[in-house]
């Protein structure tokens, strides 16, 4: 597995634990809008619960930026190097 | 952070599929058992189990029976930062207390509205609406130096919190609970010398609060005081606080929570009222019936002993606030009241202490008996013991009583029994500090009633292990300090120097064991020395010792039962043995005829001997797994 496959992985059971309702695929191109409820406040902690399964801490700029999960798993994936 | 609840008990094995229980009975529309869904919410949680219990607590919440036991609390959150992140771990942190707690968050930026205005942003009665503001909130920003902009702007925030705390009488007919403000960033050490400066203005706003709360006018969260313990670079996220303007971490959201459930509970009576001590390695370093009086560690300038000093210090000051005192330890009375009598250094008394239980019963047996002497439930009482095996007896057979996860260093004592907050109280009055006192300094015993709790599961659950080897030379150290050491379990108190116990090594004539325990929790180490004296068919039991550390563990009865088996194979008949009273060793007076065998002679001066024929042995149920040496 690639480095962005194992985090995809990694984020993917983080994401099923918080929307425990639900199960549709979870892909690089994910969205908040894929997820009904992933709104803006579960987003926050969405972030923080990803950022400890993975050890890694996103700047401001960097989440602005987050367009769908692709960018974070490249994001974190570049911060482990 | 999220995991951080170093005085909960550490997370269950099996969690996973007793909360699962609990959520099928729930979905089957029946009332899981109180005190199993609080343990469960009580325990170190990750950042998954903690999402479980938030579900769990929503679930529990909405099926909404008045009889399940959970004291129910409804407050209102009001704050001009989002506080949406709190009511699910409110809710679940509620649960580890014995509370119900439903939020009503109020909408983004009311508390002018609700202050100065009649619009009612909760529309509804509530126990408590909950204040959370930042400094922006109580004052625009001073000029530097301008010590009358900012005693103008103290009364604004005193003007705030009054007309917030009377909204909250009128309109939810509940209490403020207003959270002190923890302190900025600082630039300098000079802060608070400095008019104009947010660390100043934070602190006198704090001082403004706490002189309210003195008066009864609202209740104080002191936020401050937890951000301080968690440490400002970890209470703040600026990335966070920038993003959704959430005024602390996201991850600490379930310490904060539980912070505040902490002062619910207070305001609920579901805080302890009463703290029940074990003794040795509690109180004190060491074992008061082997050690004796100059043996144990209290004081005199050690780090360990002066660790313990400090510990009582801080319990005494637990019960100057209204906690009654009780002791609960495997003793022998007369011995566990020594310290309390006759060291120099004890802090703790026999008055300041209502019950006073010292004896070789189970400790689950002695709290119950306690709570009954002092006619208080269960659930008031929390309970310190070093030992982790007790700590987990009691809370299998007593999930009611609040164990505190202690650990063994008498140096974290003070700080697991403060974070826990489980003697939260609210401004204390007079007849509150009068409680303790009420409760007599009786150091009287309670009456022991029969046994609870079936015992053979719970030695079954600490998979004991043993270990039986003959004399050799890395025990004897430890083989001699037994020898000259243990009074209390000790059936001839013979003494035997180094020299002597190097000479039995391979002895012929002799079968000198060493015996080691280890259970899941702990290893023992070496915890008995049995020495016998082989005269062909014919053997006799010279020592029989074991430390008090693990006592009612069906220890002897699992040597004794090596013994015999070692002895058929050898041909014996018979095993003798005898039993010297000393000021001591009471505990084990009865100890032969508990294990089969018969008297043969009582002497005038209170030895008895004894005998059991091999073939008339019949082995005792035991729970340890045995590993004998050949």
């Amino acid at each position: 597995m690639s480095n962005q496959e194992t985090i995809l992985a990694k984020v993917s059971e983080v994401i099923r634990d918080l929307f425990d309702e639900y199960d549709g695929p979870i892909t690089m191109e994910t969205t908040a809008d894929d997820v009904p409820q992933w709104d803006s406040l579960s987003h926050v902690r969405l972030m923080v619960m990803i950022e400890m399964e993975l050890g890694v801490h996103f700047s401001t700029s960097e989440m602005q930026s987050f367009k769908n999960l692709g960018d974070l798993v490249n994001a974190a994936a570049k911060q482990k190097g | 952070m999220q995991g951080n609840f170093p005085w909960r008990r550490p997370l269950v094995q099996g969690w996973d599929e007793q909360v699962a229980e609990v959520e099928h009975t729930l979905a089957d529309g029946r009332e899981p058992d109180y005190a199993t869904v609080k343990s469960l919410a009580n325990q170190q949680l990750g950042m998954r189990e903690q999402l479980r219990i938030e579900r769990l607590a929503k679930k529990l919440s909405k099926a909404a029976s008045p009889s399940n036991g959970f004291a129910e609390v409804t407050i209102g959150l009001l704050g001009n930062r989002t506080l949406s992140f709190l009511p699910d771990p409110l809710a679940a942190a509620g649960l580890a207390r014995g509370l119900q707690v439903r939020s009503v968050e109020a909408p983004y930026d009311s508390v002018a509205s609700f202050a100065y205005s009649p619009a009612d942003c909760f529309g509804r009665s509530l126990d408590a609406v909950l204040v959370v503001l930042d400094e922006s909130a109580f004052a625009s920003k001073r000029p530097m130096l301008d010590q009358a902009a900012e005693d103008e702007a103290i009364a604004d925030a005193e003007n705030l919190a009054t007309a917030l705390a009377a909204a909250a009488q009128e309109k939810s007919g509940g209490r403020a609970i207003i959270a002190t403000l923890p302190g900025p960033m600082q630039v300098s050490s000079a802060e608070l010398a400095t008019p104009g400066t947010s660390a100043r203005f934070r602190h006198r706003v704090n001082l403004m609060l706490a002189e309210g709360a003195m008066k009864g006018q609202w209740i104080l969260w002191d936020q401050a005081a937890l951000a301080h313990r968690v440490g400002l670079d970890t209470w703040l996220d600026p990335v966070r606080y920038h993003a959704a303007k959430i005024p602390f971490s996201v991850d600490v959201c379930p310490l904060a929570a539980d912070n505040i459930a902490a002062v619910l509970a207070a305001m609920k009576g579901k805080a302890a009222r009463g703290l029940i001590l074990d003794l040795d390695n509690t109180l004190w370093g060491g074992v008061i019936g082997d050690d004796g009086l100059a043996g144990i560690r209290l004081g005199q300038n050690s780090p360990e002993g002066e660790a313990y000093v400090a510990f009582q210090d801080f319990v005494l000051s637990l019960r100057d606030r209204g906690v009654v005192l009780a002791v609960c330890s495997k003793n022998t009375d007369e011995i566990a009241r020594e310290p309390f009598r006759s060291h120099g250094e004890m802090v703790i008394k026999e008055d300041h202490v209502a019950v006073f239980q010292a004896n070789w019963n189970d400790k689950a047996t002695n709290i119950k008996s306690i709570a009954e002497t002092l006619s208080l439930g269960l659930e008031s009482f929390a309970f310190i013991d070093d030992n982790a095996a007790e700590r987990e007896r009691v809370r299998q057979e007593l999930p009611l009583v609040s164990t505190i996860e202690i650990g063994d260093d008498p140096s974290f004592y003070i700080e697991r029994i403060a974070q826990s907050g489980l003697f939260d109280h609210l401004p204390l009055n007079n007849e509150d500090i009068s409680r303790a006192a009420s409760y007599g300094g009786r150091a009287a015993a309670a009456q022991i009633r029969a046994k609870i709790g079936n015992y053979d599961d719970y030695l079954t659950s600490l998979e004991m292990r043993m270990m039986i080897d003959p004399f050799d030379d890395t025990g004897r150290s430890r083989i001699t300090q037994l020898i000259n050491k243990s009074n209390q379990f000790n059936l001839t108190t013979r003494r035997y120097g180094e020299e002597d116990v190097r000479k039995m090594e391979g002895d012929p004539d002799l079968l000198a064991w060493q015996v080691r325990l280890e259970d899941k929790f702990a290893q023992h180490g070496m915890i008995g020395v049995v020495i016998v004296r082989k005269q062909e068919a014919e053997w006799t039991i010279d020592t029989w010792l074991q430390s008090c550390r693990v006592l009612e563990r069906g220890v002897e009865q699992c040597v004794m039962n090596m013994l015999f088996e070692a002895a058929a194979q050898a041909g014996v008949e018979t095993i003798h043995a005898e039993y010297i009273p000393t000021d001591r060793n009471g505990m084990v007076s009865d100890f032969y005829t508990r294990l089969g065998f018969k008297v043969t002679s009582s002497n005038e001066d209170g030895r008895v001997e004894y005998a059991c024929d091999v073939p008339d042995y019949e082995p005792h149920k035991t729970f340890i797994e045995v590993g004998l040496a050949s």
